[in-house]
């Protein structure tokens, strides 16, 4: 019995994994919807995606108005059955910075959507798209980010 | 029957033990965890005295400002060391940052008007791209930005890349900007996260001047 509490109070001290911190606060954006869609196999189809961003921060749109800002960006990786034929994006609302307003942004925020054009081979395919984005709120940014978009594709 | 007893007596027991130990191993990490998370240098937002916006309240304030040596855009190493006896502003910056590039042209002209005072900035690139060094095409990508970003702003203070691999001492940068004020000593005396106005940098440094 004496072993038996040593073993548990071993157990109670041993070396502990510390939960880590993590330095990057929850995504900014986040993949609503669809999870599924069916398409004819083969030929393009249109597929409307359905984002949200976290409130009170905006990420820049796909045609940010200064070189240096980065796009929000979709794309599906080759080799997953399903070819996006192209992307369209929405125009970008106009945001200034508090302190500076003479300086225009072009920029997401809220609730947004990719149509995306796809061609699927027949089959079923778990398809990992990605979105990459970079998010700022009025006076700080966050890193850039890419996030999977996880999307069930059904060619028929 | 009486041994049965025994044996259910027994069995209660170790379950009694092994969930101590589960609940004591729990709180053991829990406080750990806390103990991790006070000792790391974690900035805080906390309520301005005159019913304000939140003010950023750096735990190194009072501290030495953590060493580092980092590369220039040329390929020298540059060492804060180096600049002990100076006051010095930290600037934590993207090329993809929008504030950042609002607050450079007012970094240029503040460090233009108190350099004669002993004051320097330090610009430290973080790209968070998370590039490993064997990535040479993507460290020369990220520091052709920066040069054509420097070179637009007309940045004349020496601008050091890979903040990234300084990030942990100075907080974890989360969000840029992220500046901190160093007096002469090596000490930071404030730190500012995000978008300031000019006058709050000036303060600032004067403070980091000791004036």
């Amino acid at each position: 019995m004496a072993g038996l509490m040593l073993g548990a109070a071993f157990l109670a001290q041993g070396q502990s994994d510390l939960p880590g911190r993590s330095i990057l606060k929850g995504a900014a954006v986040e993949y609503l919807f669809p999870e599924q869609v069916t398409v004819t196999a083969g030929k393009p189809s249109d597929v409307v995606l359905h984002f949200r961003i976290a409130q009170g921060l905006h990420i820049n749109s796909h045609t940010p108005k200064d070189e240096f800002l980065i796009p929000t960006t979709f794309s599906i990786p080759d080799g997953t059955g399903v070819r996006l034929d192209k992307a369209t994006y929405p125009a970008g609302e106009e945001f200034t910075l508090p302190l500076d307003p003479s300086t225009k942004l072009s920029v997401y925020t809220g609730e947004f959507t990719i149509e995306a054009r796809i061609v699927a081979a027949a089959g079923n395919h778990l398809v990992e798209a990605k979105l990459r984005y970079q998010a700022c709120d009025k006076n700080a940014c966050l890193p850039p980010k890419t996030i999977p978009v996880a999307i069930d594709v059904i060619g028929k | 029957m009486k041994r049965n007893s025994i044996v259910i007596t027994v069995v209660l027991f170790i379950l009694a033990v092994f969930a101590w130990a589960g609940w004591a191993n729990w709180e053991y990490r829990k406080q750990a965890a806390e103990k991790a998370i006070a000792s790391t240098a974690h900035a805080e937002l906390v309520p301005d005295a005159a019913g304000g916006m939140p003010q950023f309240v750096s735990p190194l304030k009072g501290k030495p400002a953590p060493a580092f040596v980092l590369e220039d855009l040329s390929g020298k190493r540059v060492s804060l060391a180096s600049y002990k006896g100076k006051a010095v502003l930290i600037n934590f910056w993207a090329t993809w940052c929008g504030p950042c590039e609002v607050e450079t042209p007012w970094l240029v002209e503040l460090r233009n008007q108190y350099a004669g005072q002993g004051f320097e900035i330090l610009g430290i690139d973080t790209e968070a791209d998370d590039l490993p060094k064997s990535d040479k095409a993507g460290w020369a990508k990220d520091k052709a930005a920066v040069q054509k970003f420097v070179q637009r702003q007309r940045v004349q203070y020496p601008v050091l890349i890979d903040g990234d691999s300084i990030s942990k001492p100075y907080g974890g940068l989360d969000d840029l900007p992220t500046s901190f004020f160093v007096d002469r000593n090596g000490t930071v005396v404030a730190a500012e996260v995000g978008l300031s106005s000019k006058a709050d940098l000036e303060a600032n440094i004067k403070k980091a001047l000791g004036e």
